[in-house]
This record gives structure tokens, C-alpha cells and sequence, in this order.
């Protein structure tokens, strides 16, 4: 079990492509297979086409020709002033700070139980399962009260620990669920190799499980990240101060009680994602440099 | 593969490994377990959320018993299951299968990523924005209507969005588009510990392609297929936010789902009890469903060793 | 690979430092609170309100140069959702904007949250300024209904439901404004004869209660208010079985669209704004979008028949009970109900309660003031049919669009109204 051993498994990969190719390109049925894929791509991207055209137009525009309508201007100021009013680049570095740290938490504390129960195989983990699976059952508005008082009792309330700690539990629930899935099919037989060689339990977290797992871990990384930049309702209740509030709290300030920015909504969105579609793109890197656990012979 | 009681060679022995478990636990009980016992003690009181909870006993359980809207949410909610996670669980697994084992050796990895990608990206969108993207295309003078009217399709230019039935499907569907980039994300990932040799072999023995997925595919991701139909079920039966940008739980009650109700309960009515009760039955009913589908998975695995 | 560890060590430590860093940046202490003045408010930043606050926040600041103020904007849906357990946190500002009606400054106020305003409003003359009726959604009871009881917010602005219209296209028509219900009629027949659908409306949310409010309160005087709002009497339906049947005739008639329930607000003002309707029914927050996107001519006119419409004063400053500047607080609510103030507010396009008519110069806020006064003046503040008791709102949407969509008769949609109405009306008496 060596460094060479994985980065053989690259080559490997390659070569095989190649040679897959030149015995069996089928020519025609494979591009009419990647149109499919396209056209199915282009279709679930549609709806930011729309958000795309309407960020950029001015209110005459929309209100005269809908929203429907190519632009027939170009008109950022109302989401210049939307930026400005509400500090915009304040929150983005809110949300990044908190989805980045439930990223991290979250994931730890994943791998954690996971580790415990998958390789560890101790005794009660159904039961340990199945409480982090209760974990991810609890609809979130059940807990929004309880919260907010507990939060309020320790002097957590109107922080963003307070928000990092709730979701680096709750995302954990679900990342607990899925790694010890994972790692309940991990090869014993390397686990049992290290032990023999005298690893200890955190070495063989460390150098063995954890790099192994790297795209699951990657995976798991993103979905915190983005599922935690997006989330409303907790965030609401618990963060008060406008230096504490996120992207999602600052687009709720374009919905009044009786009018909504619809073109500010859509500009201001496209500015919110970017953060997340740029850590998708660079995780999703790290997930094609992915291991084979099949690389043991 | 190993017993459940067997201890690793060399002494590393089960019970070292509850240290792991420590941080989790703190976790899990200060944000889940209290939450949820103060929950159900809610549930059998009447309190506007910030006076005294007054205790009621079984009142709410009774009322919600009677109360039409709240089993009529819980047929949507099966509704959504069906859209949350079955379909995109199929579309993903096929998806996943496609991208990575014929785009990403035809055409190389990179069109595989991109591809994934464009999949993925509408569960990046904050709901509140698709919300409104969404209502563009489906409202009755929006994108969807006016394609079908310019291509001579009229009679496909409904109220997809105000009539109670059309309303439901619309709402499924956009449940699928927003779920697919999960499904196949999982299994993309699941699929990268899979040994491309395996592949080749089938490939090379004259398997077709659907026969290499049948036989490789799907054993292989066993796990993921475990873990996204039972997360995508959960998330389906607690489904919330795309209910409410999207159709408000209406028309009428046409597309109310459990969590929507709990909602209108705890925020606008201010009957958090009751709101309770709602989370607490909708929670049982996800348990008992969970637990099932843990029965089957435990028995899957049990038979696969 | 040993190097490789080594930095993904290092990374892991530079990343947990920065972000321990940030985190104990965020949470360093705030200002001590002995000179700040903390303020807060959910209106768009670029609605007409904000605009007059920010002057009258100018002002104070003027006559408190060393006094640092600190603005928050908060959004409509934090005090919604959260506003309750904001004001119960302790965490609180020294004076912010808070939704009016039971279900919210009414809650609050009878949770003890607030400061009671009494003495300030006889002090500084605010209840002089504000008649008896426009006061009325100031006072809450014990129980946290309106009406009777302490003062406990200040508004400085009202709204109101009325039917905008194009003149162009009633011009291009030959059409003059009705001043009936029967008129009304004819000019909508006038226009459905045309091909063009006369009323642009939305029961996708909101707009839709509105009509049905409009509608309402043509059959009702200023004494069944009083007595629907103050949950006095059990319900009574006629007024509304008479709205359902005229929502009916009016969706067979062609005046609002079949597909009303797939559409909402934004939808319904961009059929207006776009002129493939000629009229909108809904309220004073409109105004400012209208000014900015109508490239036509337009106007409004009260709903043709109705002596009372849906209208009151707007949302409230309030003081919360924990502030520690109600002195100040106090003082900047002065400011706002000054006449410098609300001509401003005037200007901009708000509805002031209490400026000086013949300070106000703008052309549409002449308009939109005289439309108030005129409700005013005829005691014809009717509020809103979903004040009543929390949660009604949804009842009356939901209602309304079975109603539309075909599910409900009107007979069923009494129904459906009453039993809620009912619930309330027995827990409260």
C-alpha cells in the first residue's frame, strides 16, 4: 500500500480510455448521444438563461415587454444600489465564512462517526445510525423555537457560531448517514494490515481512510457548502445584526410585504451563486482525480 | 467480509474507537435530541411562541386528526416522494452510468464534468429565485405557454400553474429538475471507486452497454443508491421551500405538503403547539418509512455477504 | 507524497486559523451603546419612506452631532417571521418599524415588549395629528387586539386599495372614468367587447384578496368594521357571498383572465405596466414602480360604488420596552411626523398623515394624497378583510383561488371563511 500504487491507477485509466476507443468508436450513435445530454443540459439551464436576461435590464424594459423578452437595454443600476444598500459584499463574506466552516465541521464530524462506526464497528452503532438518520427526519421549522431559545440561554443568539454549529450538526447528520455507508464497504484487509504494522486508530484515519476517500469527502464538502449558503429559515431566526445576516437573508430584502424586485431578484441571485458554482468547479477537480479502491490487487 | 463482532487484528480494540464519536454526540443533543423533546412538549400545549405554553393535552392531535388540509398534505407528500426521489434516482443513476462510462471515455473526462455540472447547477439556485425563474416559465403569460402557442400547440398552453391538478405536476417537476444534480453527483462519485477494468473487461467480453450498467453499475453503487433513496424520501417528506416560492401551498390547498402547514402554523397563526403536533405526526411518518427502508437495505447488504 | 501532506497540513492550519480569526473578529465587542442611537426599519431603500427617514435620520443627527447612529435594514420577511423573538431576545433596537395589526404589533404589545406611547403622543401632540379612527391600529388591549387600549406605535404614512388606470387607453376607447359600480360595468363590457381583458388581477397570492375585499366592503357600512375587525359579532357571510358571486360574473364575463390563479402581483403589474390591461386593482405601494416603468398616461380612481375601501394608516414605529434611547426614540418620531418631514415623504410618493396639503408639489402624490383624504374624510378607512386573526390571509387566498379555479360554489367559500372567523370570534369573547 504505497503512493506508487495510486498513482499508477492514473495511467492505467488513461490507457484504457484509448484503447477502449480504438476498438470501439461506433461513430454516429455516440454524438447523438452526447446531443441528448446536451439538449437535456440546455433545458435544466434555462431558467438562468432567464435570470441571466432580466439581471441585465432596466424597469421600463421589463414592465414594457415582460420578462419573457430578450433585452433591449442594459441597466445595472438598480442592482448596484441593491449591492451598495444592503453591503452585499458584506454578507457574501458571511456566507462564506459560515459554509465554509460547516463544510469543514460538518465533514469532520461525518467522518468521525463514520469512522467509528464503519471501520470501528462498534457496539450500538445501528442504534448511533439510526439517530443521525433521525437527525436528517426532523423538519427544520420543528426546531426553530427550541433553537432560538437554547441559542438565547447560552449567549449564542445573533452569532454566526450559533448558525455554524447548528448546521455543522444537522449537515453531519446526513454526512454521518452516507460515509458509513461508504466505509462500512471499506477492504478490512487494509485496515487490518496497518493495525499489524502498529498504526494506531487516528493513523489510519489520517493517512489511510481520509485519502482514499477524497471524492466522497469532496462531495460531501460541496453539498454542506452549498446546502448551508442557501438555507433561510435558521438563519433568519438566528442571526439579527446586519453584519452577521448572509446572501439568502440579503435576497429576502428585496421582497416587501406587498412588492418583489423581480429583476433585482434575478441580478442579485446570479451574484449570489457564483461563489458556490465557482467552489463546485474547483472541488469538482478534485473529484476527477479520483481514487480507485480498486487499485489493491 | 467481516463479522459485526469481530475485533481488528492487532488489538485496536471497538471500543477505542467511541472517542470518535464524542463530538458528534455533543452535537446531535444539543441540536437535535433537546430541540426535538422540547418539540413534542410543545405539541401538547397551546402557546403563541413567546407568552406561557399552556398545556392542552391531546387537543392538537385531535384537531389535526379532523383537520381535511393536514391529510391532504400528507397525500402531496407522498406525491413528492415519487418526484423527489424516485425519478431523479432513476434519471441520476442513468445519468451518472452515461456520463462516466461512455461520454467520459468517447469524449473525454472533461465533457463528462461540464455536463455534470450544467445538471447540478439548479441545486446551487437559492429556491426563492427558482421560485421566481420557475413562474416566468410556467405562468400563464410565460415562457412555457408562449412556446407552445408559437409552435401551433395550444391546447398545451395551460394554467400549469393556477389549475389545482396541473399545479401538483408542475410542482413534481420541478422537484425533479432541482433533485437529478444530486442523484448523479452521488453516483458519479460512487462510480470513481469503481475500477475502469471492470469495464473494459465487460466491454471487451461483448457486453452492451446496458448490460454492463445492469451488471456493474448498479451492484457497485449499492451504497449510494441505499443512501440517495433514502436521503432524496427524507427530503421529499419534509419538502418545504419549493412548495412555498412556488405555489404558496395553492391553488387552494392543491400542493400543501405537511411542512408548509407546520409552517403556516408556527409563523402565522402563531399556534406553534399545533404547528408541533404537525412536525411531530410528519416526523413519525418519515421514521416509519425510514425504518423500513433500513430494513430492506440492512437485509440487502446481509444477503450480498 | 510527504511533501504533499505537509502543505495540505499547512493549508488545513492557514484555513482553520483564518476562519478562528474571523470568528473572533465577528463576535469583538460593538460599541458601548451609551452614544448610539440604533434604528431600524424594512422598507426597500428605494422607497419613498426611506427616502423621507434618511432626512429625517439627517435632522437628528444635526441635533445630536455626537451621537452615533446605527441603521439596520432589515427585510419584510425577518419581522415576520422573526420580529417576535427579536423584540423577546433582548437584543433589541432603540426604535424600528413594526407591521401593524393583532397578529403582530398587537402580539407584542400584549407580550409586554413594547413601551407604551401614551404619554409621549398627548405630550408632543401626536394624537392630535392622527384622528381618532387613524389611531386606531396605534392602540392594542391587553389581548392584542386594535381598537382600545394604550398607545403603542406611532404610524406616519397610510395606504389604501384603489383602481389605477390607463388613460391613454380609456381615451383610445372613448371612455371616461365611472363613478358607479354599474358604470364600472359598462366600461369593463366596453373594453372585453374590444378583445381586451379590462382588469388585471392575480390569485396567485395577494391581489386577489383585495378584490374580493373591494367587493366586500361595497355592502357594509363603517359600524360592521368596526364590529368584523373587533371579532364582536359571529361571522357574518352576506357581504361575502355577494363578493364570491361578483368574482364569478366577473371571471364568465371576461373581465379578469381564466388563468387568474396562475398568475401573481409581479405578473398582474407587468399586464399593466405592459397595456394589455387597461386597470389594476391594488394599493399605494404600487405607486413608485408605476412611476418609474408606465410609459403611458395614468391615473386612479376609488373603487366605483364603495363608500368605505380597504385602507388605514401604515406600518408603526414602535419602541421596544428594552430600548435605551426612548428619549431619542421619541424625538425621531417627532421628526417624522413634522411637516418639513412628511412633505418630503409626500413628495417622494408615500401617503403622509399629517403634512400640509399645499406643501406637496408632486403631481402623482397630490393624486395619491387626495384619494386618502377622500377616504378619510368620508370615514371610509375600511382596513383589511384579513386582519381579523392570524392566519386568516391564507383562508381568504385559498378560498378565493378554489373559487376561481372552480372547486368551491360561493356558498361553499362562506363556508370555508366562517368556521375560522368563528374559532376567533369565541376565543376572544
Amino acid at each position: 500500500m504505497s503512493a506508487g500504487e495510486f498513482s499508477g491507477a492514473l495511467p492505467a485509466r488513461a490507457s484504457a480510455g484509448r484503447s477502449r476507443e480504438a476498438s470501439f468508436d461506433t461513430g454516429v450513435s455516440r454524438y447523438f448521444v452526447l446531443a441528448l445530454l446536451i439538449v437535456g443540459a440546455v433545458l435544466t439551464l434555462f431558467p438562468f438563461v432567464l435570470a441571466a436576461i432580466n439581471a441585465i435590464k432596466s424597469p421600463q424594459d421589463y414592465g414594457a415587454n415582460g420578462p419573457v423578452a430578450l433585452p433591449r437595454s442594459f441597466d445595472l443600476t438598480a442592482l448596484v444600489t441593491f449591492w451598495n444598500e444592503v453591503r452585499f459584499g458584506e454578507k457574501l463574506w458571511n456566507s462564506f465564512l459560515i459554509s465554509g466552516c460547516v463544510a469543514f465541521f460538518g465533514v469532520t464530524i461525518s467522518l468521525f462517526n463514520a469512522y467509528a462506526i464503519g471501520i470501528g464497528r462498534v457496539r450500538g452503532r445501528g442504534l448511533v445510525l439510526i439517530a443521525y438518520l433521525f437527525g436528517i427526519m426532523v423538519p427544520q421549522e420543528a426546531l426553530v423555537y427550541p433553537i432560538y431559545y437554547l441559542a438565547k440561554t447560552v449567549g449564542l443568539y445573533d452569532t454566526k457560531t450559533s448558525v455554524i454549529v447548528v448546521f455543522s450538526v444537522l449537515q453531519g447528520a446526513f454526512g454521518t448517514y452516507l460515509l458509513s455507508a461508504v466505509l462500512t464497504a471499506f477492504p478490512r484487509e487494509i485496515v487490518d494490515s496497518a493495525h499489524i504494522d502498529g498504526a494506531s486508530r487516528w493513523q489510519v484515519l489520517w493517512h489511510i481512510v481520509i485519502p482514499m476517500l477524497r471524492p466522497t469527502l469532496s462531495v460531501l464538502a460541496v453539498f454542506f457548502f452549498i446546502w448551508t449558503w442557501n438555507e433561510f429559515l435558521l438563519p433568519l431566526v438566528l442571526l439579527i445584526s446586519n453584519d452577521n445576516q448572509n446572501v439568502s437573508i440579503a435576497l429576502g430584502s428585496l421582497h416587501g410585504q406587498y412588492t418583489s424586485a423581480p429583476t433585482t431578484s434575478a441580478a442579485a441571485a446570479l451574484l449570489g451563486i457564483i461563489p458556490t458554482v465557482i467552489f463546485f468547479l474547483v472541488f469538482q477537480r478534485t473529484l476527477m482525480r479520483g481514487v480507485t479502491v480498486g487499485a489493491i490487487k | 467480509m467481516a463479522s459485526s463482532s469481530e475485533r481488528s487484528a492487532g488489538g485496536a480494540s471497538a471500543a477505542g474507537y467511541y472517542v470518535y464519536l464524542i463530538p458528534g454526540a455533543i452535537g446531535f443533543i444539543a441540536i437535535v435530541l433537546v430541540p426535538f423533546v422540547m418539540n413534542t412538549a410543545a405539541s401538547f400545549t397551546r402557546w403563541n411562541g413567546i407568552a406561557r405554553p399552556r398545556f392542552i393535552g391531546f387537543e392538537n392531535y385531535i384537531r389535526l386528526f379532523n383537520d381535511g388540509t393536514f391529510w391532504e398534505a400528507i397525500e402531496h407528500a407522498l406525491a413528492s416522494v415519487i418526484a423527489m426521489s424516485i425519478i431523479p434516482l432513476l434519471i441520476g443513476l442513468v445519468l451518472a452510468a452515461v456520463l462516466f462510462d461512455y461520454i467520459s471515455s468517447r469524449f473525454g473526462p472533461r465533457a463528462s464534468s461540464i455536463l455534470r455540472a450544467a445538471y447540478y447547477l439548479p441545486q446551487i439556485l437559492p429556491v426563492a429565485v427558482a421560485g421566481i425563474l420557475w413562474g416566468w416559465i410556467l405562468n400563464p403569460i410565460g415562457v412555457l405557454d408562449a412556446l407552445f402557442d408559437m409552435i401551433g400547440l395550444h391546447w398545451l398552453a395551460l394554467n400549469w400553474i393556477g389549475d389545482p391538478t396541473l399545479a401538483l405536476v408542475s410542482l413534481m417537476g420541478v422537484m425533479v429538475w432541482l433533485q437529478v444534480g444530486y442523484a448523479l453527483v452521488v453516483f458519479m462519485s460512487g462510480l470513481a471507486r469503481v475500477d475502469p477494468a471492470l469495464y473494459e473487461a465487460a466491454e471487451i467480453d461483448g457486453a452492451g452497454w446496458f448490460t454492463r450498467f445492469l451488471n456493474i453499475t448498479v451492484p457497485m453503487l449499492k451504497p449510494e443508491i441505499f443512501v440517495v433513496g433514502l436521503t432524496t424520501t427524507i427530503a421529499a417528506l419534509k419538502v418545504f421551500a419549493p412548495v412555498f416560492v412556488l405555489t404558496g401551498g395553492g391553488p387552494g390547498t392543491a400542493t400543501t405538503v405537511p411542512s408548509y402547514l407546520a409552517y403556516y402554523h408556527f409563523f402565522t397563526t402563531n399556534r406553534v403547539g399545533y404547528g408541533a403536533a404537525i412536525s411531530s405526526i410528519q416526523l413519525l411518518v418519515t421514521v416509519a418509512l425510514g425504518l423500513l427502508f433500513l430494513r430492506v437495505q440492512t437485509r440487502q447488504t446481509e444477503e450480498a455477504q | 507524497m510527504i511533501a504533499s501532506q505537509v502543505n495540505r497540513r499547512r493549508a488545513l492550519a492557514l484555513t482553520a486559523a483564518v476562519f478562528a480569526g474571523a470568528l473572533g473578529l465577528s463576535g469583538a465587542a460593538r460599541a458601548a451603546d451609551d452614544n448610539v442611537f440604533k434604528i431600524w426599519w424594512y422598507e426597500t431603500p428605494e422607497s419613498s419612506q426611506a427616502t423621507a427617514w434618511n432626512k429625517a435620520l439627517d435632522t437628528f443627527k444635526a441635533k445630536h452631532p455626537d451621537v452615533k447612529i446605527e441603521f439596520e435594514q432589515k427585510s419584510w420577511d425577518q419581522i415576520e417571521k422573526a420580529g417576535a423573538l427579536m423584540l423577546n431576545s433582548g437584543d433589541v433596537p432603540d426604535i424600528l418599524e413594526y407591521n401593524k395589526g393583532n397578529a403582530f404589533a398587537g402580539l407584542v404589545a400584549s407580550q409586554g415588549l413594547l413601551t407604551d406611547l401614551t404619554g409621549e403622543a398627548t405630550k408632543r401632540g401626536w394624537d392630535k395629528l392622527l384622528s381618532p379612527s387613524e389611531l386606531a391600529l396605534s392602540r392594542y388591549d391587553d389581548r392584542g387586539i386594535f381598537g382600545s387600549g394604550p398607545i403603542w406605535g406611532i404610524p406616519n404614512y397610510g395606504e389604501f386599495v384603489t383602481v389605477y388606470y390607463n388613460k391613454d387607453m380609456f381615451a383610445a376607447n372613448g371612455l371616461q372614468v365611472p363613478t358607479t359600480y354599474d358604470e364600472f360595468k359598462k366600461v369593463m363590457d366596453a373594453f372585453v367587447a374590444k378583445g381586451i381583458t379590462p382588469i388585471a388581477e392575480a390569485a396567485g397570492d395577494y391581489p386577489v384578496v383585495h378584490l374580493m375585499g373591494e367587493l366586500e366592503l361595497s355592502q357594509v357600512n363603517q359600524q360592521w368594521v368596526q364590529d368584523y375587525q373587533g371579532l364582536k359579532k359571529p361571522f357574518d357571510g352576506k357581504p361575502f357571498l355577494y363578493a364570491a358571486q361578483q368574482m364569478k360574473e366577473w371571471m364568465d364575463k371576461g373581465y379578469i383572465t381564466k388563468d387568474v390563479t396562475g398568475l401573481k402581483a409581479p405578473d398582474m403589474a407587468q399586464l399593466f405596466e405592459s397595456q394589455k390591461s387597461p386597470m389594476v386593482i391594488t394599493g399605494t405601494w404600487y405607486v413608485g414602480e408605476f412611476v418609474k416603468k408606465n410609459q403611458f398616461k395614468w391615473g386612479q380612481f376609488l373603487f366605483p360604488g364603495n363608500t368605505i375601501s380597504q385602507a388605514s394608516t401604515g406600518n408603526l414605529w414602535v419602541v421596544p420596552k428594552d430600548s435605551k434611547h426612548k428619549d431619542w426614540a421619541a424625538e425621531f418620531i417627532d421628526i417624522t411626523m413634522s411637516k418639513d418631514n412628511q412633505a418630503i415623504l409626500g413628495n417622494a410618493g408615500a401617503v403622509p398623515v399629517a403634512a400640509d396639503p399645499a406643501a406637496i408639489t408632486d403631481p402623482v402624490a397630490q393624486m395619491m394624497i387626495q384619494g386618502f383624504n377622500t377616504l378619510k374624510d368620508r370615514d371610509g378607512l375600511g382596513f383589511y378583510p384579513d386582519w381579523p386573526t392570524a392566519g386568516y390571509y391564507e383562508v381568504l387566498l385559498h378560498s378565493s383561488q378554489s373559487l376561481l379555479s372552480g372547486q368551491m360554489t360561493p356558498d361553499q367559500f362562506v363556508e370555508a371563511l366562517r368556521k375560522p372567523y368563528d374559532d376567533a370570534q369565541a376565543g376572544a369573547n
